[in-house]
């Protein structure tokens, strides 16, 4: 039962990151499809600066910058350019699969990809607490990115709910009009957010590469910024609730890999299933009065502001 | 004679320049941009850029292959692009895609013995009809529940694609394959081969005509007419007294029907067998082609063999001047980003 539990906080911890980013930039209005790109693009820079430096924390920096740098590349587009949000984040899903794999081999690898290895972040327990029996090594006896996922988590939801920065963001989602009648830029506040959205997501690409496992291979979060998408929706776009979806599917995920062992009636694709049903249910039941921000999937014009 | 004619002309020649710059420009800059990787990788971009085309175009295989490859492209894309210009975002064509390609695995191996353009159309047939069934449940739980569709797509793209891991280990799959796939398909569905000694199908057939008919539905019926109302101007389409949802329901089960059927030719015409993660990536880059094709069913084409081509001439610039295949997504994600950039930037500035 630990060793499941244990394992449902692991499979979480980046999916928190994913989604922590996720809220930031759905709050603000910008659908946040590429999530997955900016996780890839975290995992690969973090690692790659880890293996090439020698430092871990200059690791998970860079992992944020390559997050970041991913998202800004969505900020430009769906605010200046007005670009379509889903599509756009479909497509820097698509580039930054591409750009990982290709640098991966073109720079470090010439022409094939070479074995990139780095210790993953071992536990940090936290003395004391650590020896409490279950609770101790589940939660207080995990490497120092799992503390940062719970505190960003925190963290996040100070700022939007109890910061005047966060009320901005926030009604810059519902109805970007009244904000920039209200003297401030949407167009800027949609930047910022969606950019520190990505740095988020970025060190949840992080946690697989330098936490987990280590290394990068190609295509590494293997669609796990989609089902921070999803988690979002579960959580209804709050910051505690999106951490409760995400040790969900963490669950049915540690779950699915034991299927086998438990000798369960449905395989393990059906509880693979599961996030992305539950995730529609809510959606479907939320009916016509969908939590959704306001404004979110569209774009917002200076000259034509309605 | 008349002042209309000089004067209309130019009118005509530069909205076809209008509609043609925006991709040309997001390709070519895509192109500089990935360059520039390219030479940061120490190689030379002219000479990668040559081997690619050379390995696109460079025999009657290639182009059979890539051809073959553009296939699946071109009709997923004009589906969406039909989806797109009524506003309708499907973003679903992966899962559609995917269940075409199963249904089409499962009635090819169930039906009875029958000749060969039978059971290749009834094969055909199952697929058309599990891609628009699955498109259908997105807009039914859009018009039903109020849930976008372009969530709804999105999320049932990765339960399609679960369900066709599932069925490859359960009832559809090889015994002792060690790899999730289907037995081999019974040779009468195959799909057949269009020149002799290449791989080259009928598939293509299908698709020029599918993107044929989509281009005379879309201007030159009251269908078509309503989808690009309703993707001009929601109030006008209304007081004209257009149903959304009944063009919302046709769009998709159409955009669906044809996702299925590139699941199908794939699957009929390609590998023989349904094989996990055949659809990988079929359904997003569609996505891309339509916008590239600029929403217009006859540029999708250009647009499909483009991607169809860069794929495989892919291969051999890899094996020529070892620059790795994924610069190709690169060049795609690219391409992708500007033209949705330009579309967004002259977007309310469209003529019907």
């Amino acid at each position: 039962m630990t060793e499941f539990l244990a394992a449902t906080v692991r499979i979480a911890t980046p999916l928190v990151f994913t989604a922590l980013g996720g809220i930031l930039s759905e709050r603000a209005g910008v659908f946040a499809v590429g999530l997955e790109g900016m996780m890839l693009a975290g995992a690969f820079a973090g690692v790659i600066t880890a293996f090439l430096s020698g430092s871990m924390a200059a690791g998970v920096a860079a992992s944020v910058l390559g997050g970041a740098a991913m998202a800004a590349l969505v900020a430009v587009a769906t605010t200046r350019f007005r670009a379509e949000q889903m599509v756009t984040g479909l497509a820097v899903n698509i580039l930054a699969l591409g750009l990982t794999s290709f640098l991966l081999r073109g720079l470090l690898g010439r022409g094939e990809a070479p074995t990139i290895r780095v210790s993953p972040l071992s536990p940090l327990p936290v003395p004391g607490l650590a020896s409490v029996p279950v609770i101790g090594p589940l939660l207080f006896r995990q490497p120092v990115l799992t503390y940062l996922a719970l505190a960003a988590a925190v963290a996040v939801f100070v700022f939007l709910m109890r910061t005047r920065s966060g009320l901005t963001l926030r009604a810059v989602g519902e109805n970007p009009a009244a904000v920039f009648a209200g003297g401030v830029d949407p167009l800027r506040v949609r930047m910022l957010a969606v950019t520190c959205g990505g740095a988020l997501a970025g060190v949840g690409g992080a946690v697989l590469s330098l936490q987990q496992v280590g290394t990068f291979t190609d295509a590494m979060t293997n669609g796990r910024g989609y089902l921070a998408l999803a988690a979002i929706i579960v959580g209804r776009w709050m910051p505690f609730g999106t951490l409760l979806a995400c040790l969900l599917f963490g669950a049915a995920d540690a779950l699915q890999l034991r299927v086998q062992g438990l000798r369960l009636p449905v395989s393990s694709y059906v509880i693979q299933m599961t996030p992305y049903v539950v995730s529609l249910a809510m959606l479907a039941g939320f009916g016509r009065t969908a939590q959704l921000p306001a404004a979110i999937g569209t774009a917002f014009a200076r000259d034509r502001p309605s | 004679m008349t002042v209309g004619a000089p004067a209309s002309r130019p009118r005509v020649e530069l909205a076809a320049v209008r509609a043609l710059a925006p991709p040309l420009l997001a390709v070519l800059l895509a192109f500089a941009v990935t360059g520039v990787l390219i030479v940061a990788a120490g190689k030379n971009p002219v000479l990668a850029y040559w081997s690619l085309a050379h390995g696109a175009f460079g025999s009657w295989d290639r182009i059979a292959v890539g051809l073959n490859r553009a296939t699946p492209y071109a009709l997923t894309g004009v589906g969406i692009a039909l989806c797109f210009r009524a506003r309708v975002i499907n973003i679903g064509g992966e899962g559609q895609l995917a269940l075409g390609g199963l249904a089409a695995t499962w009635v090819a191996l169930h039906m009875v013995p029958a000749p060969r353009p039978v059971a290749t159309l009834f094969a055909l047939g199952g697929g058309v009809l599990a891609g628009a069934a699955w498109a259908g449940l997105a807009a039914g739980i859009r018009l039903k529940r109020g849930v976008h569709e372009v969530l709804a797509t999105l999320l049932l793209n990765f339960v399609g694609l679960l369900i066709v891991s599932e069925a490859l280990q359960g009832d559809l799959g090889e015994p002792g394959a060690g790899f999730p796939q289907s037995p081999l398909l019974p040779n009468a569905s195959w799909l057949g081969r269009l020149v002799a000694g290449t791989d080259l199908h009928v598939g293509v057939l299908i698709a020029l005509a599918a993107v044929a008919v989509a281009h005379v539905a879309l201007w030159r019926t009251p269908f078509g007419f309503r989808l690009r109302i309703l993707g001009a101007s929601a109030p006008a389409a209304a007081y004209a007294g257009i149903s959304p949802a009944r063009a919302l329901v046709s769009v998709m089960l159409l955009s669906g029907g044809l996702a299925g059927l590139a699941g199908a030719i794939e699957v009929l015409g390609v590998h023989y067998r349904l094989i996990d993660g055949f659809a990988h990536g079929f359904g997003f880059n569609a996505v891309a082609i339509a916008l590239l094709g600029g929403l217009n069913p006859l540029a999708v084409l250009p647009a499909g063999l483009f991607f169809g081509f860069l794929e495989t001439g892919a291969v051999a610039m890899q094996r020529a001047v070892g620059v790795p295949t994924p610069l190709v997504a690169v060049i795609q994600g690219l391409t992708m980003v500007f033209v949705l950039s330009a579309m967004g930037l002259t977007a309310g500035r469209r003529r019907v």
